[in-house]
């Protein structure tokens, strides 16, 4: 059974074996071409971290230069200083780590009961998921907004939390990887007596570890980066996420960008460095999830 | 091989239950590191839209109060000014998680929904801690209160300025023996100005910074010389729309031409008109806010008032005041020690004066101190010659009107519309706005949408 | 990115060994398993239907953000909706910007995915550059480009020695919200291609060689029609997704509308109403009118696909 994930996985382990191989000119052209290309994604990368090791004087002095003259980490601590960034990068991790964590259990085990289990309504219910793949906060952020204002969790973590916890997608995912798991393990247990939850939990889950790791890394992702949602629900400071704080609590001394642009690390690196270290399972989760999630 | 690796994964696993049961902790508890961390007995959420000097004022003058009042603890938080502040304060508020004081500019509170938005101030407890309606503008205090209920507390009055460089305009002939810029009566003589401060100016510089594609900015100037004209909006029971599309043709001309005459460079729009000042341009038309740009620059330099080039003296005016957020809960120690700040703030206004403001409590108005402040003495008449937006519930700084007439008014501006289209476009909208209902009470302005 | 609509590419390999041998026992385990499913959705129906069936209910009322004092207007606000123009001009600025994207993300997400599989070394090195923006929050993007753009003191004019209004001139700003998007998103369908481009089975491209089929031969009639699937998949989530666009335009916009409200973008324009100006009901009534637009996209994606397989057949 060969599965995205593992496809993905395979793809990105380094073939040792030629990179031995003598460069020859074409892989030569490539390589400097795939350089030259890498220099411009992450040109903007650099410029924000060079720009957050400058004073905001110098950050904002006309014509601009790479390089600070004077390297400084004043951006930095002065952005530890007020606080505000430590609370939301708190924030986030409460929210995303919450978010990751109900779904994988809520979309692991209704992605088992769609595709493994009998009831009442199966087909209606189904065509009903596949349906909610179509509604996202963008589509129908207002009326989602008064209904959580109705249940009273109007800038709240649950009120960030819940409404991030019902992806459809998700259970279409491990819905179709659970199709593809040979069904004779599972009846060789119900044989032996043991019942469905312990099945579940003992079998079903550990033999599908890395599609619930695909969807696990991919919610988290999400999650920890979504803006639009915790835009809309959250407006006490205390509470925003990283990318929400970022974007609509201002610097009372105005914009300083050399602050903005640590600010904006401190909220990407973590992924990007997770993303260094746990590359190949990163890869797969979203090649995985992009390609089944549709 | 097999015992570390599973000893090691124990340990992730470990960890892995820790954060998730951590996480759903702390969501549980709900009030945010920072609030956990506080360890005062009041603590008072205060929510503003003031950045760069006023951000600066407004963290000296709430360290003071800090300073004096310990047992209250006070967490301030900026958001993005303009509409996205009062798209929060108004969620907040309907959602029941408003912050325990917060501030909003006058215009807005009409629209704002007081009583369903908006909590009344408690008079007696502002008065215990100074604040008398004696001590203000009455027609300023007016505009705060609402069905015989104080919703807004007046903090300032702030004005939209022409600021000008001393040493440019000394070199083109154009400062009086008063050292202050010589009066202007008419357009001509301003565009006259205008040429001669070009000749005086450094190349590479442009004559005039007017925030050309700001569409708040074009409003307001709009407001301040369609009134010089002594043009009007709505007649006074709000059922027609009195907008006379000649004068505002004349006006956005007024406006064009800047662009056209190249006293302004399409490319320092915005926040650059002032960093232009800065680098030696003449002129900027900018809020009284940047008076502290300008001082910490060390610059020679003045503002008057939006010159009268229509014939009457006339600019656009606004004002910051408090307002307490609809909670439903109100009363109690954070509710007082809002009103504390409050009154605090407003009766310590000199600090706000040094951003240019015109303070609302007017002892401070009248102290020596005050007095001497320049440019401030230059300016502080604008307070007797405001033009305003007209008082109805879509009315307001960033209001539904600014956002939809001012655009019409920079599409004229650039040159995207002529200004005479622009003119029965902006008429067209204000006629449309004018028959529209307040979805808060379902009422038109004309059935009396709160009228201020 | 959100991930919608129905397909797979690669599908798990279906066991379909009949269970001959089941006990009753073994099939009352698959029974009533109502309960596996009852978590999700009791949050599927609160945070999902739920919503929607409020949507469609507050779009035929005149409710406001506080939620009383709703009366019913009947189909008002679709009338007004349909004769507002800043409706049309939103869809039009997000139709436009989802133009303008989706060609340029799947041509670019392709040449780089080839670039990447094709070069022997490092290639952790470059999956990591042109997937690293990808994990940036949208706002921090956005913020980035702001910056980047910013006159003045902005790189972008400073590098190629222009003084282009990017972010203050109407013919620019959109464009440059799309510069931004292709920078940030495009790693996703990167790494789509590049997982698509490993999956193509080596042994066509050795019999290929064999035949005698140049580089170029090779690519037009192996790899490209290998990739067809993949390549409708990376359109359809990138019309979807590009259709909704909202953060990096309000951000890189400082929450205005754009220079000439050229960047109000469709979702911006249902939140000022909702929000800004209080009009839930007419809020919900266009949200709606979005709502069945992107059900087309998406249905109307899943109806080719189908008949593209019954083609096949």
């Amino acid at each position: 059974m060969t599965t995205a994930a593992q496809t993905a996985a395979e793809a990105a382990t380094p073939v040792r074996a030629t990179s031995r191989r003598a460069w020859s000119p074409s892989q030569i052209v490539l390589t400097l071409l795939g350089a030259a290309v890498s220099m411009v994604f992450l040109s903007p990368l650099l410029w924000a971290v060079f720009t957050s090791l400058k004073a905001e004087t110098e950050a904002v002095e006309v014509p601009p230069h790479w390089l600070p003259e004077d390297w400084t980490g004043q951006a930095w601590s002065a952005m530890f200083e007020t606080g505000n960034i430590t609370n939301w990068f708190v924030n986030s991790l409460v929210v995303s780590v919450c978010v990751t964590a109900v779904v994988l259990l809520v979309a692991a085990l209704a992605g088992y009961g769609f595709a493994r289990t009998q009831f009442r309504g199966k087909g209606f219910l189904m065509g009903m998921v596949m349906a909610g793949l179509m509604v996202s906060p963008a589509v129908l952020g207002v009326p989602l907004f008064t209904t959580v204002q109705q249940m009273g969790m109007v800038d709240t973590y649950w009120g960030m939390i819940l409404p991030q916890c019902a992806p459809a997608a998700m259970v279409y995912i491990l819905y179709k990887f659970f199709q593809g798991i040979p069904r004779e393990l599972e009846e060789a247990a119900f044989i032996d007596g043991a019942g469905r939850w312990r099945v579940f939990f003992t079998i079903v889950v550990p033999l599908s570890r890395p599609s619930l790791a695909a969807v696990g890394i991919f919610t988290f992702i999400a999650s920890w980066n979504n803006f639009l949602w915790p835009y809309m629900v959250t407006n006490n400071p205390d509470l925003m996420t990283m990318p929400n704080g970022i974007a609509t609590v201002m610097n009372s001394y105005g914009i300083q960008w050399a602050q903005l642009m640590a600010g904006g690390l401190m909220a990407g690196l973590p992924l990007i460095i997770v993303f260094v270290f746990f590359q190949r399972q990163i890869v797969a989760g979203v090649a995985h999830t992009g390609l089944a999630g549709q | 091989m097999g015992r570390p690796d599973l000893s090691r994964r124990r340990l992730l696993a470990a960890a892995g239950g820790l954060t998730v049961a951590g996480s759903f902790g702390f969501a549980a508890l709900g009030t945010g590191a920072d609030a956990l961390a506080s360890g005062a007995d009041t603590r008072v959420r205060y929510w503003n839209l003031f950045s760069g000097g006023d951000g600066y004022n407004m963290i000296a003058m709430l360290d003071a109060f800090r300073a004096d009042n310990p047992g209250i603890d006070v967490k301030d938080s900026t958001l993005q000014w303009g509409s996205p502040f009062y798209t929060k304060l108004a969620m907040a508020a309907a959602g029941n998680r408003a912050p325990d004081l917060g501030v909003m500019h006058m215009g807005r509170v009409t629209g704002f929904s007081p009583g369903r938005l908006l909590d009344p101030w408690d008079v007696r407890l502002l008065a215990k801690y100074g604040v008398r309606e004696a001590d203000f503008n009455p027609a300023l205090w007016k505009r705060g209160v609402i069905d015989g209920k104080l919703y807004a507390l007046p903090l300032d009055i702030h004005v939209q300025l022409c600021f000008y460089r001393k040493d440019v305009l000394k070199k083109a002939g154009l400062l009086g023996a008063d050292g202050r810029m010589v009066p202007v009566t008419s357009t001509d003589e301003w565009f006259d100005m205008l040429k001669e401060a070009r000749g005086a100016t450094k190349k590479g510089l442009q004559t005039l910074g007017m925030w050309h594609n700001d569409q708040n900015f074009q409003w307001w100037f709009f407001v301040a010389f369609y009134t010089q004209l002594g043009g009007t909006w709505f007649d006074a029971a709000n059922t027609e729309v009195t907008f006379d599309t000649d004068k505002a043709t004349q006006v956005l001309q007024f406006l064009r031409r800047h662009l056209t005459e190249g006293y302004t460079n399409p490319a320092f729009g915005g926040g650059a008109g002032a960093e232009q000042v800065l680098n030696g341009a003449p002129f900027a038309w900018e809020g009284n806010w940047s008076v502290p740009v300008f001082d910490a620059a060390k610059l020679d330099y003045g503002a008057t008032p939006l010159p009268p080039v229509f014939g009457e003296q006339a600019t656009h005016a606004e004002s910051h005041a408090f307002v307490l957020p609809h909670q439903s809960g109100r009363g109690g120690a954070a509710d007082e020690a809002a009103h504390r700040l409050a009154a605090y703030v407003v009766t310590h206004a000199r600090q706000w004066a040094a951003g240019g403001h015109i303070p609302a409590y007017t002892p401070t108005l009248s102290t020596p101190a005050y007095r001497k402040l320049n440019p401030q003495s230059e300016y502080v008449t604008a307070m007797d010659h405001q033009a305003t937006e007209p008082k109805v519930w879509f009315a307001g700084s960033t209001g539904i009107l600014a956002q939809r007439v001012g655009p019409i008014v920079v599409s004229s501006t650039v040159g995207s519309a002529e200004p005479d289209v622009a003119a029965g476009r902006m008429k067209g909208m204000l006629t449309e706005l004018l028959a529209s209902k307040n979805p808060m009470d379902g009422r038109t302005a004309a059935q009396g949408g709160a009228v201020a | 990115m959100t991930t919608t609509g129905a397909e797979t590419v690669i599908r798990p390999a279906r066991a379909r060994t009949a269970a001959l041998s089941a006990t009753v026992r073994s099939r009352q385990g698959f029974q009533h398993g109502g309960w596996f499913v009852a978590p999700f959705l009791a949050l599927f129906t609160l945070f999902v239907i739920w919503p929607l069936l409020r949507g469609v209910y507050l779009s035929f009322t005149d409710a406001n953000i506080s939620g009383d004092g709703t009366s019913f207007v009947g189909l008002d606000n679709y009338r007004e909706a349909v004769g507002d123009p800043l409706v049309w001009d939103a869809l039009g600025h997000s139709g436009y910007f989802t133009l303008l994207v989706v060609p340029c993300i799947t041509v670019l997400a392709f040449l780089l995915a080839m670039l990447a599989h094709h070069i022997e070394r490092a290639k952790w090195l470059w999956r990591l550059c042109f997937f690293a923006p990808f994990l940036l929050p949208s706002t921090v993007a956005a913020n980035l480009w702001q910056w980047l753009f910013n006159p003045g003191t902005g790189m972008v004019n400073h590098v190629f020695g222009v003084e282009t209004p990017w972010l203050t001139d109407k013919s620019y700003a959109m464009l440059a919200v799309v510069i931004c998007t292709l920078w940030w998103t495009v790693g996703f369908s990167f790494l789509l291609y590049l997982a698509a481009l490993q999956g193509i089975p080596a042994h066509l491209y050795e019999a290929a060689k064999l035949d005698g089929a140049n580089a170029w031969h090779r690519m037009v009639h192996i790899t490209l029609p290998m990739l067809r699937n993949i390549t409708g998949l990376v359109i359809a989530l990138q019309i979807l997704a590009s259709l909704q666009v909202f953060d990096q335009a309000v951000v890189m916009m400082d929450f205005g509308t754009g220079p000439e409200e050229s960047t109000r973008t469709f979702v911006q324009y249902t939140l000022e109403q909702g929000f800004t100006s209080y009009r839930v009901g007419y809020a919900s009534a266009i949200s709606i009118i979005f709502f069945v637009l992107i059900a087309a996209v998406a249905l109307a994606r899943m109806w080719l696909l189908r008949n593209r397989e019954e083609g096949v057949r």
